[in-house]
């Protein structure tokens, strides 16, 4: 896809997504504000899996935030964002954006799915955590699936509970908006022993209210497989550390960006190197390491042959060392 | 890979398209299990021709393997299941493949959807529906068949649940000699339990975190292959007293260079977008050994990939009362 | 929604909500699963056998238990399979079942040519389908959802 990006340059974590027009800035809460985003043309969007995340470019910056609808055939995604002061500058950059800015998106990612076995969702989400809740919510009223919506806000500072309620009518089973600690507290103890058995929980929020939910719930006797959080996927966006590869063979140095692949930078050299998946699984484009500590990413070297550190598989992984020799 | 020009040009000028466009699966002399997973959609050069360019690849054999696949199900019913948690996974399928093969094949097919109402048409059966998606009763013969009824490719689906792959639905008439009926509901590790080799050189464990890592969407592909007695795409573990006999005579048969086939699955592994299920579509091409021979480098790579392929990986592939003789004659052509 | 359309529990005495161990042992079993029971609350449920009565019984105390609960399933190989395919309709997850096989009994195959299972008493490579007589290979492919073993025609390849 060709794109007239208004960056100065499309980061790796959106380069292959979309390139998509504010058609919607609305006000959620005093800090909150709800984006919507279209196709440019006017065409559909990919569906999604409920619960799943964009990833924004911003600047030079991306960051993630959870889609808010079903995910069912789109022609819109809606993200809603909580300004952070002394955040790294992206949920300032969305809350600057205004009806026809353009901003480069990468595809749906899915890290928070609904269990489809499940007879019964809990929801439990805690201020802007209500985003990809939201979603199953919407979803599960859409498939038929009994959902409950455990949603903690401060008193009138609840984004989404509007949209929240409007789902009871739409199949939502119940949604409990708990204003106090006490009262999340009782809740949350009600609901995690009175579960039928194809019940999943799901939890959104700051880490420490998830690690409290699931604490809990662990305690009440909830397995692991039944338990479900958003994170956020933090390592998919790991573009690493730029590093310095040496050919001996050839006499070349080489430097790799951050963001960008031992392959793609020994391609753009003019080097032809077997490959194939380009997601470190089949083992073509095994390089032999002469020097230095290879960064394993990929999934097809044993521990053992990852530890001998001989041998690396360039197109996901990357060097501890800032430097590295190959046999090339 | 190394081609060599000069008799390429003369040779592939004759060679029928089932020829040119066979996916022949072997770029050395020599076969093993491996993750071969590449992208989808990427063409492949062969010393006949090329293919791959497509997901979805309709050829000569379209209609006749649509009715004999119909056969099958009618036959019987049990290549044919869905556990009630992957209704959606199938609609998911659907409007995945449908909107594919009509930007794939825009002159015979198109494909519009607004909301969940859906219009598909088909040049190539003289079809036009409308269905809505989630409706099972808006599709006559329910939504997996009629899908199985557009495709040439067996549709398996694996839900991602509890860190690992629940084959919970499918629509599967051409297996290579096992038995969806009895698979379904079997996760990831279970399923490829009979395949030797597989545990101790952990391609399985490999395989599984690259599909469990797939983001929806993404669409990849791998071939495996196996070799069938005559043109039979149906080589199920159920209809195995019907075939199975020719396996234990063909080493003998005067006809074997015409009756015995390479069989290669094309299989796509798709994470579908809105279900985030495993879409796993196998798509099986079957070429006598005489026309293997009309290419002289298949005929020798294949003539040595058989006579140096391991016992025990022989025996899986359940060719080994055969593939001697069939190495020999074409290594001897 | 499941626990809606359960018959009412047959007498297994359970409370409603119940969240600690449920113990069902089949056959004559001894007691192996008190080890297993870790000082929660524990339901005890002896049964002959896996058969579509008792284990209508195993559902419907399952039915009114809550998550939390854990299930110990222990006697022979093809009651406790039986048992947990149940199980796990019921919505009960893979590390919430422990399974105790006693390591006997009888084994179930699978004919995949009439779809008729055969339950086969002592070890043996082979077995004569009980529907189509066809003599099995017994495989160590296993069902969990059939409670089974996949055969195939042992000699389909040998000349007649």
């Amino acid at each position: 896809m060709t794109v007239t990006a208004l960056q100065t340059g499309i980061h790796p974590a959106v380069d292959g997504g979309l390139l998509l027009e504010v058609t919607n800035v609305s006000i959620q809460t005093d800090s909150i504000v709800s984006i919507t985003f279209a196709d440019p043309s006017g065409g559909p969007l990919p569906s999604y899996v409920p619960g799943s995340h964009l990833v924004v470019q911003y600047g030079t910056g991306v960051n993630a935030y959870s889609l808010t609808g079903s995910g069912s055939a789109p022609s819109e995604y809606a993200i809603s964002v909580l300004q952070v002061e002394d955040g790294g500058g992206g949920s300032v950059a969305m809350h600057r954006l205004s009806v026809g800015d353009r901003v480069q998106v990468s595809r749906p990612r899915s890290a928070f799915a609904p269990v489809s076995t499940a007879t019964h969702h809990l929801l439990v989400a805690a201020g802007i955590g209500i985003t990809p809740i939201l979603s199953h919510a919407r979803a599960a009223a859409e498939r038929g699936i009994p959902a409950s919506v455990i949603y903690v806000h401060r008193r009138g500072a609840g984004a989404h509970v509007a949209d929240a309620s409007e789902l009871l009518s739409r199949g939502l089973t119940e949604l409990i908006e708990c204003t106090d600690r006490g009262s999340f507290q009782q809740v949350l103890t009600e609901k995690l022993t009175t579960q039928e058995l194809g019940t999943h929980l799901y939890v959104c929020g700051p880490d420490p209210f998830m690690n409290t939910v699931l604490d809990q719930a662990r305690e009440h006797g909830w397995s692991q497989a039944r338990l479900h959080s958003e994170a956020f996927g933090a390592a998919e966006l790991d573009e690493g550390e730029p590093f310095t590869v040496n050919l001996v063979r050839s006499g070349i140095r080489l430097d790799v960006p951050a963001g960008v692949s031992l392959l793609e930078t020994l391609e753009k050299a003019g080097k032809s190197i077997p490959n194939m998946c380009r997601k470190g699984i089949c083992g073509e484009c095994s390089l032999s390491v002469l020097r230095g500590t290879p960064q394993h990413r990929d999934l097809y070297l044993s521990d053992q042959e990852k530890a001998a550190n001989t041998t690396m598989m360039c197109c996901v992984s990357r060097s501890d060392d800032p430097e590295l020799e190959l046999d090339l | 890979m190394s081609i060599t020009i000069i008799d390429k040009d003369a040779d592939t000028a004759v060679l029928p398209e089932r020829i040119r466009r066979f996916p022949f699966p072997f770029s050395a002399d020599s076969y093993r299990y491996s993750a071969n997973v590449e992208p989808a959609t990427k063409t492949v050069t062969t010393e006949a021709g090329e293919w791959g360019a497509r997901l979805l690849d309709i050829d000569e054999h379209y209609l006749q393997e649509l009715a004999e696949r119909d056969g099958v199900l009618t036959r019987d019913p049990s290549r044919m299941q869905v556990l009630p948690h992957m209704r959606p996974a199938v609609w998911d399928t659907i409007s995945t493949l449908l909107s594919a093969m009509a930007e794939e094949y825009p002159d015979t097919m198109s494909f519009h959807r607004e909301g969940n109402a859906c219009r598909w048409r088909n040049a190539l059966q003289n079809l036009d529906v409308e269905f809505t998606i989630g409706d099972d009763s808006s599709l006559p013969m329910g939504p997996l068949r009629f899908l199985g009824s557009q495709i040439q490719d067996d549709i398996i689906l694996l839900d991602v649940r509890e860190d690992t792959m629940w084959l919970d639905a499918g629509l599967v008439t051409f297996a290579a000699d096992w038995s969806f009926g009895f698979d379904v509901g079997m996760n990831f590790l279970e399923i490829h339990g009979p395949v030797p080799r597989l545990k101790e050189e952990q391609i399985i464990t490999r395989a599984h975190q690259f599909l469990l890592r797939l983001q929806p969407g993404e669409q990849y592909r791998r071939t495996n292959w196996t070799m069938t007695i005559d043109r039979r795409l149906d080589t199920s573990t159920e209809t195995y007293p019907e075939w199975g006999p020719d396996r234990g005579t063909i080493a003998a048969d005067p006809a074997l260079p015409d009756r015995l086939h390479l069989r290669v699955e094309v299989q796509h592994l798709i994470r579908l977008p809105h279900s985030g299920a495993m879409l796993f579509l196998v798509r099986t091409h079957l070429l006598p050994l005489s026309d293997i021979a009309r290419v002289p480098a298949w005929r020798e790579k294949f003539g040595r990939v058989l006579a140096e392929l391991p016992e025990d990986m022989a025996d899986y592939k359940g060719i080994s009362r055969f593939r001697k003789a069939a190495s020999d004659w074409l290594l001897a052509g | 929604m499941r626990s809606a359309s359960m018959p009412p529990a047959a007498g297994t005495g359970l409370e409603p909500g119940f969240r600690g161990v449920i113990c069902a042992s089949f056959g004559s079993t001894g007691d192996t699963a008190e080890q297993h029971s870790g000082g929660r609350p524990r339901h005890d449920l002896r049964f002959e056998s896996a058969n579509p009565e008792t284990l209508s019984d195993l559902r419907s105390a399952l039915g009114r238990s809550h998550v939390g609960v854990r299930l110990v399933l222990a006697g022979p190989q093809s009651d406790i399979r039986a048992a947990a395919a149940a199980a796990a309709e019921c919505g009960l997850l893979e590390e919430e079942v422990i399974l105790l096989s006693d390591g006997m009994g009888p084994s179930v195959i699978y004919c995949p040519h009439c779809r008729i299972t055969t339950t086969v008493r002592a070890a043996s490579p082979e077995v004569a389908c009980q529907g189509c007589a066809t003599t099995l290979a017994i495989t160590d492919h296993f069902s969990r959802r059939i409670g089974a073993y996949l055969g195939y025609s042992a000699h389909a390849e040998e000349a007649s």
